[in-house]
């Protein structure tokens, strides 16, 4: 997180983690009632940093998420009960909207060109907007991920990268499939955690 | 428009010159790809009469490429993104069919980014190209789209309604625009 302290708080947030958990909490109970028809990622024991993490991020800047992407949703601002029926309407892996500017994938590094995109966009508009793109740190090792990072590097482009490390891509640890993790670079936030919940669901089986 | 009226018997390169003269004369186009910016390749040619300024030449990263113009789209430019081959624009199958074909139905209709992509096939003649440099998916990519319009430009007449229709559209949707490259000769 060292690269936080060349960069400038722009809020408070005022969610707490309390309020992050409860939620997450809600979803696995109607989750295991049968009541969401789709796939569920939860989040969990990253609420802290992730909370410290938003005051960085204006209101008006775009928010790039994967599947796991409810705390992030929510810190940016999408109120909770849209984002609740959204993901009892199976959406869960899915969440978009245009205000705030929030967009999340459920394809590995998906998101990550389209971020870039953006943040190109940005820059040819001369707008001080930036562009936030949350991955995991299995999708940091993807050749995706390294091509998007030089071009806005060299571009200069105002887009910043978050790898959220739980070493774990589904149930394959990343350290075991690559051999070694690749070096994080400086301009790059990172933060690891032990996940809370399995990949998806809740560890129990639902039957619909 | 009337910079860009048709002249009689245009031929199939001269109509799409035309088009991306017409397109490049939008306030929010772009134009993407390798040899965009720069010569290089038989789309090259085709808009060698657009302002630098709109042209952005781009690294191999095909993928890449079509997400840039996704996300560009979603901040209001219409890019056109070429790809010179179509064994090259596969490389690019996960932008456009799991996020360019599926973001309106993920975003509630909310996110419309229009995209219009350029994709030629390798010329056949006065030599084949090989088998990595000639290949036509577009049959096989329409039954994999269900948002994306794909329009094949089989005459010199159906080019400028294509792109005309790609650039106005108001239906939310992109538009895949596939050219025969022996065609920029033989029509």
């Amino acid at each position: 997180m060292n690269k936080l302290n060349s960069l400038r708080k722009v809020r408070e947030v005022e969610i707490t983690p309390d309020q992050l958990i409860a939620f997450e909490s809600k979803v696995k109970e109607t989750y295991e009632a049968g009541e969401i028809k789709g796939v569920i990622h939860l989040a969990g024991n990253n609420e802290n940093i992730l909370i410290q993490l938003f005051s960085y991020i204006d209101k008006e800047d775009w928010v790039f998420s994967a599947w796991r992407n409810h705390y992030h949703a929510i810190l940016h601002g999408i109120p909770e009960d849209i984002l609740f029926q959204s993901i009892k309407d199976g959406k869960s892996m899915g969440t978009n909207s245009i205000n705030p500017l929030f967009y999340s994938s459920s394809i590995v590094g998906g998101i990550i060109p389209i971020a870039l995109g953006v943040a190109k966009a940005l820059k040819l508009k001369n707008s001080t907007k930036k562009v936030w793109c949350f991955i995991g740190d299995m999708t940091m090792e993807t050749g995706v991920f390294w091509e998007a990072y030089k071009y806005a590097k060299n571009f200069d482009l105002n887009l910043q990268f978050v790898i959220e490390d739980n070493n774990i891509s589904v149930h394959t640890p990343t350290e075991l499939a690559w051999g070694k993790k690749m070096e994080i670079p400086s301009d790059v936030i990172y933060y690891n955690y032990e996940m809370k919940y399995p990949h998806h669901g809740t560890g129990k089986w639902v039957n619909f | 428009m009337g910079k860009f009226l048709k002249k009689l018997n245009m031929k199939y390169k001269e109509e799409i010159i035309r088009a991306m003269d017409w397109l490049g004369s939008k306030p929010d186009t772009i134009f993407t790809g390798q040899a965009i910016g720069v010569s290089g390749h038989a789309i090259s040619g085709t808009v060698t009469n657009i302002n630098k300024e709109k042209r952005l030449e781009l690294p191999v990263f095909e993928e890449v490429q079509l997400g840039m113009a996704i996300g560009m789209a979603l901040e209001g430019f219409v890019p056109i993104t070429c790809y010179p081959r179509f064994d090259f624009f596969i490389l690019s199958l996960n932008q456009l069919v799991n996020h360019l074909d599926k973001i309106r139905e993920m975003s509630n209709n909310l996110m419309k980014p229009k995209v219009i992509i350029r994709v030629s096939i390798g010329s056949l003649l006065p030599f084949s190209a090989g088998p990595q440099h000639t290949q036509n998916h577009s049959e096989a990519i329409k039954l994999m789209l269900t948002d994306v319009d794909v329009i094949v430009l089989n005459e010199a007449s159906d080019v400028f309604p294509a792109f005309q229709k790609a650039y106005e559209r108001n239906d939310g949707k992109s538009t895949l625009v596939i050219e025969y490259n022996d065609y920029y000769t033989l029509k």
